[in-house]
């Protein structure tokens, strides 16, 4: 009904091929689009902003990064949350070092330094595929955190070891530390999570997207049709790498506040894979859909007990959100293992052929 | 469809009463973690908390004939949810008790700008106690430098320091790395020979590595600035290496009696400076039986009740409910609010007299705060494990602070330099 395509009719290759070939689809963006440009801004409470949009937003752009690496190019990789520390601390040494940069262009900048350190770690990956890459990935996760810990120059020499956001000037407003304000945080990672998905929205329907997915799907056959496999896996890694960074200095510099070695460990590089294979490998609005189950539905459900009145302890409330959220992951997983991505494609084409089965 | 809208209608009336319901009296939140790798020492801590204020809500009414609603937000000693837990409690809260040093890094730049007094009694940054640059911080009755200072003071009234080797065994973390500085400045002081030996989050139960360092370097004395599964880690090790015990010290956060439980008559010797001490004969503990234990309001056991952690818990809501009714004397309402309280909490003064009045007795040392010191730097006791349960080992030690103002004056001036604009309280005098 709401989905009806009668009339919509494709005289080109060029509007079969468009981006959004049924108008539904552009609507349905364009009214999300205000409302996370427009509405949320407008009426969300700083508990809002802090606990819920930025995190989201910072989580499914980290996803994204993965995605493009796990989901497009088929490299299964666990050093995400180390790959996120280097975005960080390269932003903080360029802010400290450097304090007339402008934030943003640090924050872009600084995904080139993860986007260097994963290539390097992806150079096995011609080597070996599937698992004994991830164990590969793995030493990257354990050897930077290492360094983090280790290396004084990377966080100033502070006695506690721990980075802290300064406050960061753009334009006469606060953008970043702890005398902005939520709203323009959030402005800015909106900013940026725009940009990149848009980069990358571009880059898997282009040449070098359908690249990965050839050497995804299966490398001896690209490499026959003469994709080159050094190439193609590289800049997956790098472009991967480089995304992931800039999540990595956003969830520092827009969100924590201030971060210790051990935030980058590993359950940070599998919270991350999870929201990629919950949302869905191979897709970006899938990121989306996974950051919104695993960030923002946790909060959401830890707040529903007050909010009913229910009388029930913090703690208590803990272990069931941990049960709830777990079986919700579950569950989607049983009716779709191609994640929540797939699920909505499946609901839109029922949708569109609706009221008939077929 | 019909269903779910009535649920939904459901919903949020119930919502609209709740809201109604609650928000009577002072809140003041309690970042807890009851869950979580740190679950063992956090839970005593919290019902220590909640029931001395559970305590005062039944036997007085609460705090000046205001109630205390004192909740708990849990983190599970996480900084993510620390940082939600913060958000969602700042509304409306007098106070913030983020309960983990780096909860505290992040929140303490926040609460300057939010307004809000952070209370994080014997944790968080020790430069805290420079009140005039971290106005809304208070970490009293005594900061992690004043317990690195005291147990080095025990140690010289042990004997003579020149020459000996110390190992310093603590968590790779900010927590653990917080003493090296002033432990640093007193080794070259008192020259003994100083080793830090980190432990990494991931090795806390398997020690083995850092316990063969120790084994190999036969170190007089061996300092331990441990927490949650690290001590028990540790303490285990130590049996097994054979480290003479009597020359193991932790810090208060290694005290906890269920860590020493596990090996029992063999951990005996083994010491813990501490600024807070169970006194199961103090009227304050009587109350607690009578009108929370006894109402079945507690989420305790004697056992716990009886331990060094759960008694910690009472002071440090002693310490929030002091800086509360120094408040409502000061500015005449019982209604107080966030800076008021902050206010208060500048003013504590705890004396001999007051505490007794308080039945507190023997609990902790009588510290006075002061608005250019935040800690209030109380001394403690060094206790000792004699098999069963801690005894005090020792008179009460205080800190010789002069030694390290001028550090805490550079690490202070540092941050506020690194967080510009920072504000600095410059009405305060000394």
């Amino acid at each position: 009904m709401l989905y009806r395509t009668a009339g919509q009719f494709k005289t080109s290759y060029k509007t079969d091929q468009a981006l959004f070939p049924i108008r539904q689809d552009a609507i349905l963006l364009a009214i999300i689009l205000v409302f996370v440009w427009v509405i949320f801004p407008l009426t969300a409470s700083e508990f809002t902003f802090q606990a819920i949009l930025i995190p989201v937003l910072i989580f499914a752009l980290a996803s994204m990064g993965l995605n493009i690496l796990t989901g497009f190019a088929g490299q299964l990789s666990l050093g995400t949350g180390a790959f996120m520390g280097v975005g960080a601390y390269a932003c903080y040494k360029m802010i400290t070092l450097m304090p007339w940069m402008n934030p943003i262009v640090a924050i872009l900048l600084s995904g080139v330094f993860s986007a260097g350190i994963g290539v390097v770690f992806g150079i096995p990956s011609l080597r070996i595929k599937g698992f004994y890459l991830a164990i590969a990935t793995l030493a990257a996760q354990f050897f930077l955190v290492w360094l983090f810990e280790k290396w004084a120059w990377l966080y100033n020499y502070n006695s506690s070891g721990a980075i802290q956001v300064p406050n960061l000037e753009m334009f006469g407003t606060y953008i970043s530390g702890p005398q902005a304000a939520s709203v323009t945080e959030y402005y800015v990672v909106l900013f940026v999570v725009t940009l990149l998905t848009m980069l990358c929205i571009n880059l898997t329907r282009g040449n070098l997207g359908r690249t990965w997915k050839a050497t995804r799907d299966m490398d001896i056959a690209a490499e026959l049709i003469g994709i080159n496999l050094m190439k193609s896996k590289l800049t997956a890694f790098a472009i991967s790498s480089y995304i992931v960074g800039v999540a990595g200095a956003l969830y520092v510099f827009m969100w924590k506040g201030a971060a210790e070695p051990n935030v980058f460990d590993i359950p940070l590089s599998f919270q991350v894979l999870f929201i990629a294979i919950i949302g869905g490998l191979g897709s970006i609005m899938g990121n989306f859909l996974g950051a919104i189950l695993i960030v923002g539905l946790p909060v959401v459900l830890n707040l529903l007990p007050n909010l009913l009145g229910i009388p029930i302890d913090s703690a208590m409330v803990e272990h069931l959100n941990i049960m709830i959220v777990g079986s919700l992951i579950i569950f989607f997983l049983i009716i779709e293992p191609h994640g929540l991505a797939r699920l909505w494609a499946l609901i839109r084409e029922k949708l569109i052929i609706w009221p008939f089965p077929h | 469809m019909k269903h779910f809208a009535k649920l939904a209608a459901a919903a949020v009336v119930a919502s609209v009463t709740a809201g109604a319901a609650m928000a009577e009296g002072l809140y003041t939140p309690n970042l807890s973690y009851r869950t979580g790798p740190f679950a063992a020492t956090g839970i005593p801590l919290m019902n220590g908390q909640a029931d001395y204020m559970n305590m005062l809500n039944a036997r007085d009414g609460g705090i000046g004939g205001v109630m205390i609603d004192f909740d708990e937000c849990e983190t599970g000693y996480s900084t993510e949810k620390g940082v939600e837990c913060y958000e969602k409690t700042k509304g409306k809260a007098i106070v913030t008790q983020p309960w983990s040093t780096g909860i505290t890094l992040q929140v303490l730049p926040k609460t300057n700008v939010d307004e809000i007094p952070i209370l994080a009694p014997g944790y968080g940054f020790s430069p805290m106690m420079d009140g005039k640059t971290f106005q809304w911080a208070f970490n009293a009755p005594s900061g992690y430098w004043d317990g690195a200072d005291m147990i080095i003071q025990y140690l010289e009234s042990q004997g003579d320091l020149a020459g000996k080797k110390i190992a310093f065994l603590h968590l790779d973390h900010p927590y653990g790395k917080e003493p090296i500085p002033v432990l640093e400045a007193l080794a070259a002081a008192k020259g003994f020979e100083f080793t830090p030996i980190p432990v990494g989050l991931k090795e806390m139960q398997n020690q083995s590595a850092q316990w063969l360092q120790i084994r190999r370097m036969r170190p007089d004395n061996v300092i331990m600035w441990g927490w949650g599964a690290m001590n028990a880690g540790a303490i285990t090790e130590a049996v097994k290496t054979k480290y003479p015990m009597e020359n193991f010290i932790g810090v208060w956060w290694a005290g906890h009696d269920a860590d020493l439980k596990i090996v029992g008559e063999d951990g005996k010797g083994y010491k813990s400076i501490s600024w807070s001490f169970p006194n199961p004969d103090a009227p304050v503990m009587a109350d607690i039986q009578k009108h929370v234990v006894e109402a079945g309001n507690t989420q305790s056991n004697p056992e716990e009740m009886s331990g060094v952690f759960y008694s910690r818990g009472i002071v440090i809501s002693a310490i929030l409910a002091e800086g509360i009714a120094v408040a409502q004397e000061h500015f005449g309402t019982a209604e107080i609010n966030a800076s008021q309280l902050r206010w208060g909490l500048e003013n504590i003064n705890m004396t001999e007299e007051r505490i007794a009045e308080l039945g507190l007795d023997g609990m902790v040392p009588p510290f006075a705060t002061s608005c250019s010191n935040h800690t209030g730097n109380s001394g403690g006791w060094m206790l000792e494990w004699d098999g069963s349960k801690f005894v005090k080992a020792s008179d009460l030690l205080t800190p010789n602070t002069d030694a390290y103002a001028a550090l805490v004056a550079e690490k202070a001036g540092e941050y506020a330099t690194s967080n510009a604009p920072w504000p600095v309280n410059e009405e305060c005098e000394g």
